[in-house]
C-alpha cells in the first residue's frame, strides 16, 4: 500500500510579475519502509516537495494522498494534527528552540500533542539514547556540536513515532565524520521501527545508503 | 501549559537588555499608578473626614423644603421651630445608623472690641454635639483658651486671624451685632472662650463658633435653619438618607435632606480634580505599558521567525502560536507588575519614616503627605498589568500565527 501517493502535482510561485514553475505535474507514490532519497541539482525542487509531503505548503493543483486519504485539501488545523501525528521532520539547519534543552526541544511534539510532561520526558530521554544523546539530555543548542544537534533533531522527529520522517539536506552543514554516523542512525531506525525516511539531498554519501532515488530536474521527475 | 511558560520565561531572560527596559517601563507606570492612587485615597479620606466631621456639615443635613431656594431672602418662614426640631430628631434618633442629630443655625453680622468692627460669620452650634461630631478633629484643632461649654451661653470659639485684628484673647470681651429674623438691630456681648485655627485660610478672618442658643438669641428666635445627621459610617449615608426620608414623609414632615457629598464643593471638586488626573496618569502608563509591550513582542516574534516555523512544522496550531506570545506578553505584565511593586513599596516606606509635610492651597498650615498602601488596588493593578500586556501581546502573536511555514521556516 502506498503511505505517499502525488497526482499530477503543480507548485507555481510567484516572484513579482514573474511565475516560476517549481513543480511541474509530479506523479509520485512512496510505499511504507522506504528510504528514499530525492536527489537533483539546486533549485530542481526537492525542498518544495517535501515541503508539500509535509503539509507545511499548499500545491497549486494536483492531489495529495497519505494512505489513500486526500489530504491537500483539509483545514489548517487538521494539517497541524497529521503533520504532529504522522510527521517527523529533520531540517538541514536543525531548527532547535534554542531556549530548551536537548531533552526539552525532544519532548515539544509530544507535548503539542497533549501528553504529560513526565510521559513525555520519559520518551524523550529513550530517543536522546537512540541516537546516543544520554549524556547531553539538559544541554542547550549552543552547547553542542552541529551532529549533536542534527542528532536531537532525528530524536525530535522520532518521539511520536510518525509514519514518515522528512529530512531536508540534514547533512549538509556536517562534517564527513559525523553525516555518516547521522546517516547511521536513521538507517538503524528505518530498520528496526520500520519508519519511512524521505531525504532531499545531493551529498552522494547519504545517497549511496538509500534504497531508492528519485531524480528531480526543473520540477520534474527524470529518473 | 508549563513547556510554553517555561519558553515564555526563557526567552524573556534570553533578551535581557529589551525585556529589562520593558519590565522596568512597566515597573515605572505600575509604581507611579500605585503612589498616586494610594496619595489620592489618602486625601479623599482626609477631605471626607474633614468635611463631614472637621467642617462639621455631618453625613445628611435636613433642611425644611424651600429653604435652599427661598432660605435667604424669607428665612424666617423657611426655618424649623422649636417644636419640628424636637419631633424631628426624635423620629432620625429612632434610625439604627444615625448616632445624633443636632440643630444647627448659622448667623452672620458686625463683631467689635469697642474701638474696631469687622463683619464675621458664626455657627451656632450645641457644644457638646459638636464635640461629638468632631471627633478625632476635636483633638486635631487645638484652642488657645477654652472649647465651647454648654453651660457658658456667651462663650465663642474665634478664628486665629480675626482674633488678631480685633485684638482679643481668651477672656477678653467683644459685641456681636446682627439683624435680628424681624429685621431690628440686636447687640450681645460675648467672651471669646479659645482661639482656633480654622484650618482653612479663607475663612479664618471672620469665622467664630457659638453656642446654638447664644445664635438663637442674637437672631431673637426660637428656631434652626438646619439639622444635621452624624451616622456611625459615611457609607450608610444613601441608605439612611432614604430612610429618613421615608421616615419623616411618613411623620408628614415636609423636608429635604442633603448628603455631605452634595455640601461639601470642595471635596467634589477635588475628588473630580485628583480623578482626572488619575486617569491622565494611567492613560500614559497604559500608552507605555501597551507600546512598550508590543515593540518587545514584536521584536520577539520577527527574531523567532524561524522558531514560529519550525513549531508549526511540528504540529503547534495558529491559537498554539498565539497562545505563546500571549503567555509571554502577560508574563512580562507580570514581572513588570511585582518589580513595581516592590518600587512602590519601598517608596511607600520612605514617605513613612520622612513623612514629609506640604501646605495645600486653601490649606492655612502645613499638612504631613501621606500615601496609602492599598493591597487590594495593587492586586486590581498587577491583572491590569497583566490583562494590558495581554492584549499589547495580541497583535504580534497573530502576525506569528499568520505566517506562512515555509516562508517563516526559511526566514533568516
Amino acid at each position: 500500500m502506498n503511505l505517499i501517493e502525488m497526482k499530477n502535482i503543480t507548485k507555481d510561485y510567484y516572484l513579482g510579475e514573474t511565475i516560476v514553475h517549481a513543480l511541474k505535474g509530479i506523479d509520485l507514490k512512496i510505499e511504507k519502509e522506504e528510504f528514499t532519497a530525492i536527489w537533483g541539482p539546486s533549485g530542481s525542487g526537492k525542498t518544495t516537495l517535501l515541503n508539500l509531503i509535509g503539509t507545511i505548503d499548499e500545491p497549486t493543483s494536483g492531489d495529495l494522498y497519505f494512505n489513500e486519504k486526500k489530504i491537500d485539501n483539509i483545514t489548517d488545523n487538521n494539517k497541524s494534527e497529521f503533520r504532529n501525528n504522522e510527521i517527523g521532520f529533520i531540517f538541514q539547519t536543525f531548527n532547535l528552540i534554542p531556549v530548551l534543552s536537548a531533552i526539552e526541544n525532544v519532548m515539544l511534539p509530544l507535548q503539542i500533542k497533549g501528553a504529560s510532561s513526565s510521559k513525555a520526558k520519559k520518551e524523550a530521554f529513550k530517543r536522546l539514547c537512540d541516537v546516543e544523546l544520554e549524556q547531553y539530555v539538559n544541554n542547550r543548542p549552543d552547547k553542542m556540536s552541529g551532529g549533536q544537534r542534527q542528532r536531537v533533531a532525528i530524536a525530535r522527529a522520532l518521539i511520536t513515532n510518525p509514519s514518515i520522517v522528512l529530512a531536508d539536506e540534514p547533512t549538509a552543514n556536517l562534517d564527513f565524520k559525523t553525516s555518516n554516523s547521522i546517516i547511521e542512525i536513521m538507517k538503524k531506525i528505518n530498520k528496526r521501527d520500520k519508519t519511512t525516511f524521505v531525504f532531499s539531498t545531493h551529498d552522494q554519501r547519504l545517497l549511496d545508503q538509500m534504497n531508492r532515488l528519485i531524480q528531480l530536474e526543473d520540477g520534474q521527475i527524470t529518473g | 501549559m508549563n513547556q510554553w511558560i517555561k519558553v515564555a520565561f526563557r526567552n524573556i531572560i534570553k533578551n535581557k537588555r529589551r525585556s529589562f527596559v520593558t519590565l522596568m517601563a512597566i515597573a515605572m507606570g505600575f509604581t507611579a499608578i500605585n503612589l498616586f492612587s494610594g496619595y489620592t485615597h489618602n486625601t479623599y479620606e482626609g477631605l471626607r473626614a474633614s468635611a463631614i466631621r472637621g467642617s462639621g456639615i455631618g453625613h445628611l443635613t435636613i433642611y425644611k423644603k424651600g429653604w435652599n431656594k427661598f432660605g435667604k431672602s424669607d428665612p424666617d418662614k423657611y426655618m424649623i421651630d422649636k417644636d419640628e426640631i424636637g419631633k424631628i430628631v426624635k423620629i432620625i434618633e429612632e434610625n439604627d445608623s444615625v448616632i445624633l442629630a443636632t440643630p444647627r443655625l448659622d448667623i452672620s453680622g458686625i463683631v467689635s472690641n469697642g474701638r474696631n468692627s469687622t463683619i464675621f460669620m458664626a455657627q451656632g452650634v450645641i457644644p457638646s454635639d459638636d464635640k461629638t461630631i468632631l471627633g478625632a478633629f476635636f483633638a486635631a484643632q487645638p484652642v488657645t483658651g477654652e472649647t465651647l461649654n454648654d453651660k457658658k451661653e456667651y462663650g465663642v470659639q474665634m478664628a486665629t486671624d480675626l482674633a488678631e485684628y480685633l485684638g482679643l484673647k481668651p477672656k477678653d470681651d467683644a459685641v456681636v451685632m446682627a439683624a435680628t429674623l424681624d429685621g431690628q438691630l440686636n447687640a450681645l456681648d460675648i467672651q471669646v472662650s479659645g482661639i482656633y485655627d480654622t484650618g482653612i485660610d479663607a475663612i479664618n478672618d471672620k469665622f467664630i463658633k457659638v453656642p446654638f442658643k447664644f445664635a438663637q438669641s442674637l437672631y431673637d428666635s426660637e428656631k434652626a435653619d438646619r439639622i444635621v445627621v452624624l451616622l456611625d459610617h459615611w457609607k450608610n449615608t444613601s441608605i439612611a438618607q432614604s430612610q429618613i426620608m421615608e421616615q419623616l414623609k411618613n411623620a408628614g414632615i415636609k423636608f429635604e435632606i442633603k448628603t455631605w457629598e452634595e455640601l461639601s464643593i470642595f471635596y467634589s471638586n477635588v475628588k473630580n480634580m485628583f480623578d482626572m488626573i488619575f486617569l491622565f496618569i494611567f492613560s500614559i502608563v497604559l500608552v507605555i505599558v501597551i507600546m512598550s509591550t508590543v515593540n518587545t513582542m514584536g521584536m520577539s516574534v520577527i527574531e523567532r521567525t524561524r522558531e514560529i516555523g519550525t513549531l508549526r512544522a511540528l504540529g503547534l496550531k495558529r491559537r498554539g502560536v498565539n497562545m505563546l506570545f500571549a503567555i509571554e506578553g502577560a508574563m512580562i505584565g507580570f514581572l513588570g507588575s511585582i518589580i513595581g511593586a516592590i518600587f512602590h513599596i519601598a517608596i511607600w516606606f520612605v514617605i513613612y519614616i520622612l513623612s514629609p509635610t506640604y501646605t495645600p492651597p486653601g490649606s492655612s498650615s502645613p499638612v504631613p503627605l501621606h500615601v496609602d498602601l492599598l493591597p487590594g488596588n495593587i492586586l486590581f493593578m498587577v491583572i491590569c498589568m497583566i490583562f494590558l500586556s495581554l492584549i499589547a501581546a495580541i497583535f504580534p502573536a497573530r502576525r506569528a500565527a499568520n505566517q506562512n511555514v515555509v516562508d517563516a521556516l526559511g526566514h533568516v
